[in-house]
């Protein structure tokens, strides 16, 4: 091994010396004005949609029917989705509910639960599965931003991976700003082994600035908005 | 637009009665006329106008070659040729810069350096927020391009006072080019150590401000106006700057005169 | 800590890279790159539209001052802790199951992350978007060990593709356009039909790299804020490639520069909010990732060993100068070289280095002395329009004087603070100023040296090397400002008289 660590620290303290920490210049942060309940929602709903995600505000019982619908719509049969979450029993209605409202359709959707690791399973992560959703952890109105806490059983690429993403949100989880967030909910305490704040699809403008979705993760984000009639 | 900080923000004075002028090397060799037309202007306005004879350079070109000992040599001999306390007024807002913001730092520990920086004054800046001055339009209507120097836009906000006194002019409509605050590619010896850089910029600015259809732009700097007036002519183009001292002093003269 | 550690020599900095040749032909390759007319054309295209895109994320004033000067004390104060916190952060990464590494020159941290990779069997990396590990050229290095090293950011791709350099530290293939990476594309990619469609491009693209992805041994990525509270690593990105680099291999390895480390948690949501409006006027980016621990007990996926590199390569010697140091308060957004108009003129490449633009100019020459790099500070007309943007105000325009006075000191000058001092200072032109000192300091000699020039104005070259080149000679008038005024004053004193 160097002794490159001793080296840098050495010659950082040498350079700074004694430093009186009491008598560093006071840092202010901009008093934001503040916005109603409503006028948070209205807003992170219209961030969202300006970046490409769709909104859907609906009750919890029909995420099931919203997700099969959207899933039809692209032609998807195929859901991977975390088990033992607080909406997994919902999720889990969305085959039923497929069936029960289109009888004529023979393809019912194929519900795979996260339930294996990731390795050994790369191959059947990337190629086999088009769709999943994921619960989410909070959400921020200023920027339209959801706050994904993956867990073991909605664990980190279930919401990378597969092309289309759906994420539930629930509105009364919605927090005015990041720093809001973090110190309301003292996130300095205890960091899982990782957190995601998603505001979109995976994008990039590497190609001559022109905007396109996908470049990566997720094509399309669907937000599933539950309790917005509540506040 | 980019609008003023924090450097613009300064406490002004009543008018005086009394103001020194700073030439400026290059209206010295080279210009002279808009240094006689700032006299005449400000005299009209009734101020007394002093010009030291012993004035030289404010010392930016060695400054900015990195050559800060010779740039304090000249910057202690400038402070030196004005020693009332009045305002010094200076018709270039580089220098202007210069001796108002960088001498601070430069001059740092000589006596009283920093009430010397509180009497400099860019001439634009002086007559809007000093004199707060009302001016009479005699000229013909016509349409002009304003060019603000980089260190004037950014040290000085003269894109500010500039804007307001044609505004004041009643038959002046002052037309914007395209990227108008972006630099003409003086930047001192930077033309010369990097011709071919300084050239592509002064190309593009000519060329925007020659789009804009105006037969005279109008700046309060000699620096861009010699780079840009050099690169129209160079180009065979009749379009070309004028020191907004000199345009005032035309506008506002009555016909008689 | 310890205290008792003597400070060290000044260690050499890095051998000659190939930046450092590349930065010292800057005059051929500015000639070179003003003469593409289409390169020019790409770059006007991209700055006014990066311009437009962060003038419009910042639409209150007042806010945008509050924030710059709330990120600049910030990071002021985490470089004034700079030592202490870079070991808390060790300590509480370590505790977090995140292995720290330090290296103090590229040599050091492509061997460290090299030995990693090999004493796993790695034999594919995918890398997320990192400007230092293009600091350390750690492609080049891991080619040479045999491991194949995959640029997995759209734009990193393309300029893999071609075997160039990134252009720009946001968008690292600003520089080509459309149908320049369908000609790209179509000469690289088995089985790619030739379209300049953004969005076909960009599907090609993903089709290669998911595959990638699946099967990499390593990820390697930058980090954008390394928080010194929590032990966290966070990362800005839109695509989504740093989340699949850091989470889908079964290693991560981190890159980073020591002045990435940020206190606490609440220095990152005002830091986050500058840094991607300045970028590219995003509110925020797609996705922030933060990331404290390896996997987990029960975890189902990410890698199973976190690696964090932390390099030096000349940042102590920033560190080291009160001025100087206040350019390690970057956090890369690239708003400087946005708003640069020389940038925007001789593009990404010219510069030589892996850093272009203003950032470029200030840190280049600390990474790779002051001699290679002595054309960088001189490069700038001082406009000014970088340090109006800086969201961290970073004196920038100051920081490029400072450089040039340290460039033609005399060799010899104490204090010694960088390497390569004085390498600029030429005899001639140093003579040259003192003599304009000699007569710009002395009432009389100006005065006549004014007297000479004008009265020689006849004779005077109508040739003046650059300048002439594009511009008419400036004509000395035939009397100076000092005699008109005299002859004005007696003039007037004579009518007050009759």
């Amino acid at each position: 091994m160097n002794n490159a660590r001793a080296n840098i620290l050495s010659k950082l303290h040498a350079s700074i010396g004694d430093v009186d920490y009491e008598k560093l210049p006071q840092e202010s942060s901009y008093a934001y004005a503040s916005r109603s309940r409503q006028q948070q929602l209205a807003h992170f709903i219209s961030q969202l949609e300006s970046n490409h995600t769709q909104v859907i505000k609906t009750a919890a019982s029909d995420i099931p029917t919203h997700i099969s619908q959207q899933l039809k719509q692209r032609d998807i049969s195929r859901l991977l989705y975390g088990k033992e979450t607080h909406f997994s029993s919902l999720i889990e209605q969305v085959k039923d509910n497929d069936q029960q409202g289109n009888n004529s359709v023979q393809s019912s959707i194929d519900l795979v639960a996260y339930d294996f690791t990731i390795d050994g399973n790369k191959e059947r992560l990337f190629n086999e599965m088009p769709a999943s959703v994921t619960t989410s952890h909070s959400a921020i109105a200023a920027t339209g931003t959801i706050v994904l806490w993956p867990t073991p059983q909605e664990p980190r690429t279930l919401s990378l991976v597969p092309p289309v993403h759906f994420v539930i949100v629930d509105a009364k989880q919605l927090f005015a700003r990041f720093e809001q967030l973090i110190n309301t909910q003292q996130w300095h305490n205890k960091l899982p082994t990782n957190i995601v704040l998603v505001s979109g699809p995976s994008k990039t403008a590497d190609i001559q600035q022109t905007l396109a979705y996908g470049a990566h993760g997720p094509k399309e984000l669907i937000v599933l908005l539950i309790n917005s009639d509540e506040i | 637009m980019t609008l003023t900080n924090s450097q613009h923000q300064r406490h002004y004075p009543a008018p005086p009665n009394q103001i020194y002028l700073y030439g400026t090397c290059l209206a010295d060799t080279l210009f002279p006329d808009s240094g006689i037309d700032a006299i005449e202007f400000l005299e009209r306005q009734g101020i007394e106008v002093i010009y030291p004879q012993g004035q030289t350079c404010c010392g930016q070109p060695a400054y900015n070659s990195g050559y800060t000992k010779q740039a304090r040599t000249v910057a202690k001999q400038q402070i030196k040729q004005f020693p009332l306390d009045i305002p010094i007024v200076v018709i270039s807002g580089s220098c202007g810069g210069m001796m108002r913001h960088h001498y601070q730092e430069l001059l740092d520990g000589e006596p009283e350096i920093s009430q010397f920086c509180d009497r400099i004054f860019e001439f634009t800046e002086f007559l809007v927020n000093v004199l707060k001055i009302k001016l009479n339009d005699n000229g013909e209507p016509e349409r002009v391009a304003l060019h603000t120097s980089c260190a004037a836009r950014r040290e000085m906000g003269v894109h500010l006072t500039g804007r307001e006194l044609l505004g004041q002019l009643e038959h002046v409509e002052l037309v914007t080019h395209p990227y108008e605050s972006e630099c003409c590619g003086f930047g001192g010896t930077f033309s010369v150590k990097h011709g071919d850089i300084s050239i592509a910029m002064v190309n593009d600015k000519s060329q925007h401000l020659a789009e804009t259809g105006v037969v005279r732009y109008v700046s309060a700097d000699w620096g861009c106006m010699m780079n840009i007036n050099g690169a129209l002519e160079y180009q065979g183009k009749s379009l070309r700057g004028e020191h907004i001292a000199s345009y005032l002093l035309n506008r506002t003269q009555t016909k008689e005169q | 800590m310890n205290n008792t550690t003597p400070a060290s020599q000044t260690q050499p900095l890095e051998d000659e890279s190939k930046y450092a040749a590349s930065a010292r032909n800057f005059r051929q390759n500015v000639a070179r790159d003003l003469a593409n007319d289409e390169l020019r054309s790409n770059f006007r295209g991209a700055m006014d539209y990066l311009i437009d895109k962060r003038q419009s994320a910042f639409s209150d004033q007042d806010e945008l001052e509050t924030l710059r000067r709330q990120c600049q004390l910030i990071k002021q104060r985490c470089l004034v802790k700079l030592p202490l916190l870079l070991e808390q952060l060790e300590q509480q990464l370590t505790s977090n199951g995140i292995k720290v590494h330090w290296a103090e020159t590229i040599t050091q941290a492509n061997e460290i992350i090299a030995s990693i990779i090999e004493s796993k069997q790695g034999k594919t990396v995918v890398k997320g978007k990192s400007m230092v590990s293009e600091e350390t050229a750690l492609n080049d290095h891991l080619e040479q060990r045999d491991i194949e090293c995959l640029e997995s950011d759209m734009g990193e791709y393309i300029v893999q593709l071609a075997h160039e350099h990134p252009s720009h530290i946001i968008m690292p293939a600003i520089h080509q356009n459309k149908r320049q990476v369908a000609d790209l594309f179509a000469k690289n990619i088995e089985g790619f039909e030739h379209t300049t469609d953004v969005d076909a491009l960009i599907q090609q693209g993903r089709k290669v790299l998911r595959e990638k992805f699946c099967h990499a041994d390593v990820g390697v990525s930058g980090v954008n804020f390394a928080v010194a509270q929590t032990g966290t690593l966070c990362l800005v990105e839109n695509e989504g490639n740093g989340r699949m680099c850091t989470t889908v291999p079964d290693l991560h390895i981190a890159i980073t520069g020591i002045e990435k480390v940020v206190e606490s948690l609440n220095d990152v949501p005002p830091l986050l909010s500058l840094l991607t409006r300045s970028a590219t006027g995003q509110a925020i980016s797609t996705y922030f990732n933060m990331i404290s621990h390896p996997r987990q007990t029960g975890e189902k996926d990410g890698p199973k060993e976190v690696h964090l590199v932390l390099l030096d390569n000349g940042r102590s010697q920033m560190y080291s100068d009160p001025e100087l140091r206040q350019t390690l308060q970057c956090i890369r957004c690239g708003a400087c070289m946005n708003h640069c108009p020389v940038y925007t003129r001789i593009g990404g490449h010219a510069y030589g280095t892996v850093y272009p633009g203003p950032i470029g100019k200030m840190v280049s020459p600390h990474m790779l002395g002051l001699e290679a790099t002595t054309n960088l500070p001189t490069a700038s007309s001082l406009c000014g329009a970088c340090g109006e943007v800086c969201p961290v105000k970073i004196p920038i325009p100051k920081i490029l004087l400072r450089l040039r006075e340290e460039s033609v000191k005399p060799v010899g000058d104490i204090p010694l603070i960088m390497k390569g001092q004085g390498s600029g200072r030429k005899p001639i032109e140093a003579s040259v100023w003192k003599a304009w000192a000699a007569v710009h300091q002395s009432p009389t000699l100006y005065a006549l040296s004014m007297w000479a020039v004008t009265r020689a104005r006849a004779i005077l070259p109508q040739k003046l090397g650059p300048w002439t080149q594009a511009r008419t000679a400036p004509k000395v008038a035939a009397q100076t400002l000092h005699e008109r005024v005299k002859l004005r004053n007696s003039q007037k004193q004579e009518s007050g008289n009759e």
